[in-house]
């Protein structure tokens, strides 16, 4: 197929929507071969989305970390790093964030807010400094270094909230009122998010906040020095060294920026969403966000689409297995088809039969095996 | 030629999609409910009862059941809580799919908008499932007066008039396990392996197991052993289940009790695997669930879940529904394959236990 004639924002999307329609085509064979009607089950997936003001608060209160987590895989892709760890720096934020929300209660909302928002943000960029510095003083890959610093998050997070049991410590933020169930008490008032619509429709105002985030990050990446230095080290290393560029500098930054957005996820899932941590909350979000910031090809506005996709895929899963008896895990399989697809570009250009024209990816976003 | 099938491929999966859509647009008519309620819900008092009453009246008893984190057949809770809608459903000649049905919950995070389901689509009667759906249930409880909600597993501390929560005296039936394996072992040492500890019925199997073993030989040497993971993880680790089966083997103990989920389940199939040693199954009548344990299962500590749901089923539908705590049946399984082998006095020494339990002659000294 000639794509020529599209313009270039048609041309930025054809891959994403053409791989997205894919995954819901096999996902639909998939439930035809195991006896579900994949129509009455898409029908209960879009329905469950957006077919009331419950579903589109569903699919955008699911959408904000979204966002934000693949905005933080989507940067250090930018630079040529993989950051797998979003999903410990999350929990980093979270824990962080949920610390300061719980104590400190006699602040009022005007600063408490703030300042648990800022320690969720710091909290991830810890965890992303850490890879970062690893990756320039000690050579250390950062794909490896932030798989494990997620079990390392996984375990302290846990940890700070364990209940005590079987003669052991109890966590320092659990809540003794919860008995032997291991979580933190609620936030204080003056730390959550303001609503913006009240339950059952439940949207807070963060959603201004991610959406400020969103522009700045493009703002950074595209308008600044510091955007086209990280620009530069993703597609050249070498050429950025020999241009007089601080390299090194430019890794950990990035990866600061890429932990403090992942860690403001975490904050704004507990301070907007959960008021408290527990563990079964889990960081899952952080590992979709890199499904998220491929499928938005690693740009901005592109992850804001992915997320309200991945979101509204989220929401309407209830919904599709209530109308049409089809197990949710049919959303994991789409996710993980999409994930395929824009992931390998080459299965779509063929399927579709694209022909290569500049605008359109190549190859999966700068990731740099064994650099 | 290449374009052209392009083109076709292309136009295969857009009448796919506009066939959705087609479809779609339909179904958005019958939930008016949803849209009255979106006009005026900005105004923060209104819950979803006006639209939760409404449908009832209709004729229709519909029941709906959530699951916790894991699958409606997952050979335990879920699966014991399911049959016993099930069995309702048939002996009341309702449909299943229209006039009960499940949401199987994939993360802990959604056990309150699985529960929103049934409550837009007006369902009577909702099953909730397990101990940590607990306050989401007593949540929609309160936010819909006019629905019933049974909660297995589900202590409740104060009782409200739309929530049952069918909970078991563990204590009771781990007490007859434990005398059971105080009387069937040989070395004097008898193990458990079991789920997590924050989960207090489980608590209450192991503490029942270790009174009624020593009710038997107070000399008898009890190994038991917690999953140390979080609770989301502590039910489904049959490998540390076998493993732990297997070290508890290795210290001298010929009965084992398995008690948590997939856990435990993986404890019975090491057992089953060393001849001569027996096993303990939990909460269902494992003989039925889990056949790689027939070399070693002699009984099984029961919930009786299925049965318990059925008959709160009954009084929702009866209208004679009561809120609070509703005790549901505890025993042992029957011994199958090994009936012939247990010997006639301790058949009798369990009954006279049994009855002691009940009237309260016996204690099992577990809160």
């Amino acid at each position: 197929m000639n794509v020529r004639f599209l313009p270039r924002i048609g041309r930025a999307l054809l891959l994403p929507v053409l791989a997205l329609l894919a995954a819901l085509v096999i996902g639909a064979l998939v439930m035809w071969i195991s006896g579900d009607d994949p129509i009455k089950a898409y029908q209960g997936l879009f329905s469950g989305a957006f077919g009331n003001g419950r579903g589109w608060a569903s699919t955008v209160r699911r959408m904000v970390p979204l966002i934000l987590t693949g905005l933080s895989v989507a940067v250090a892709f930018k630079a040529g790093l993989f950051n797998i760890g979003a999903s410990g720096q999350f929990l980093m934020g979270t824990v962080f964030s949920v610390a300061v929300g719980l104590y400190f209660a006699a602040l009022p909302l005007a600063i408490h807010l703030p300042l648990a928002l800022l320690a969720g943000v710091l909290g991830g960029m810890l965890w992303g400094a850490i890879p970062g510095a690893l990756k320039v003083y000690t050579g250390a890959h950062e794909v490896i270094v932030t798989i494990m610093l997620n079990y390392i998050a996984s375990l302290f997070t846990g940890w700070t909230v364990f209940a005590g049991t079987q003669g052991q410590a109890h966590g320092p933020l659990w809540d003794k009122a919860a008995g032997a169930i291991s979580t933190t008490p609620d936030i204080a008032e003056s730390a959550r998010i303001p609503l913006l619509f009240a339950a059952p429709y439940r949207v807070h105002t963060g959603i201004f906040l991610v959406l400020v985030v969103v522009i700045f990050i493009w703002w950074l990446l595209y308008k600044t020095t510091i955007g086209f230095e990280i620009r530069t080290v993703g597609q050249n290393l070498k050429a950025a060294q020999y241009a007089g560029m601080h390299v090194n500098w430019t890794i950990i930054l990035t990866m600061l920026i890429a932990g403090g957005l992942a860690g403001l996820a975490g904050a704004i899932e507990t301070l907007g969403v959960n008021y408290k941590f527990a563990p079964e909350f889990g960081g899952a979000v952080g590992f979709a966000g890199i499904t998220v910031a491929l499928l938005g090809q690693t740009n901005p506005f592109g992850v804001v689409l992915a997320a309200f996709m991945f979101g509204a895929l989220d929401a309407g899963a209830a919904k599709m297995q209530f109308d049409a008896g089809v197990s949710t895990d049919i959303i994991q399989i789409i996710q993980a088809l999409v994930l395929t697809f824009v992931a390998a570009p080459l299965i779509i250009r063929t399927i579709f039969r694209l022909r290569q024209v500049d605008g359109l990816m190549k190859s999966a976003p700068g990731v740099s095996w064994g650099k | 030629m290449n374009s052209k099938r392009a083109i076709g491929v292309f136009g295969l999966l857009m009448s796919f999609v506009l066939l959705i859509g087609a479809c779609v647009a339909p179904s958005a008519a019958p939930s008016t409910t949803s849209t009255t309620t979106e006009t005026t819900a900005v105004t923060e008092t209104t819950t979803t009862t006006d639209t939760a009453a409404a449908p009832a009246a209709a004729g229709a008893f519909k029941i709906g059941l959530v699951t916790d984190v894991g699958r409606v057949n997952d050979r335990s809770f879920n699966q014991s809580a399911w049959e016993g809608v099930q069995q309702f459903g048939a002996a009341n000649g309702l449909k299943e799919g229209d006039d009960y049905k499940y949401i199987e919950t994939k993360d802990a995070k959604d056990y309150a908008e699985n529960i929103q389901q049934f409550v837009d689509n007006g369902f009577n009667v909702i099953v909730t499932v397990g101990f940590a759906i607990g306050d989401a249930t007593a949540k929609a409880a309160a936010a819909n007066p006019d629905i019933n909600f049974i909660g297995v597993d589900q202590f409740q501390a104060a009782e409200v008039a739309n929530v049952a929560g069918l909970i078991f005296h563990e204590d009771q039936s781990g007490f007859l396990a434990g005398a059971l394996a105080a009387h069937l072992s040989k070395s004097g040492t008898i193990g458990a392996v079991l789920g997590t500890d924050s989960v207090p019925p489980v608590v209450r199997f192991k503490e029942g197991y270790e009174a009624g073993a020593k009710y038997i030989n107070k000399d008898i040497k009890i190994i038991s052993v917690y999953n140390p993971k979080d609770i989301s993880q502590a039910f489904n680790d049959p490998e540390w289940g076998a493993a732990t089966a297997k070290q508890t083997i290795d210290q001298g103990a010929d009965v084992i009790f398995g008690a948590g989920g997939n856990t435990g389940n993986g404890a019975l199939q090491e057992v089953a695997g060393h001849a001569g040693l027996y096993c303990i199954g939990v909460d269902s009548d494992q003989w039925e669930t889990v056949p790689a344990a027939h070399p070693c299962l002699v009984s099984s500590a029961m919930k009786l879940i299925t049965p318990g749901v059925q008959d709160l089923l009954t009084l929702a539908k009866d209208g004679k529904f009561k809120g609070g705590n509703v005790f549901g049946g505890a025993g042992l399984a029957p011994f199958h394959d090994f009936d012939a082998k247990i010997p006639a006095d301790v058949k009798a020494d369990l009954e006279k236990i049994d009855a002691g339990l009940k009237d309260g002659s016996i204690e099992t000294g577990v809160k």
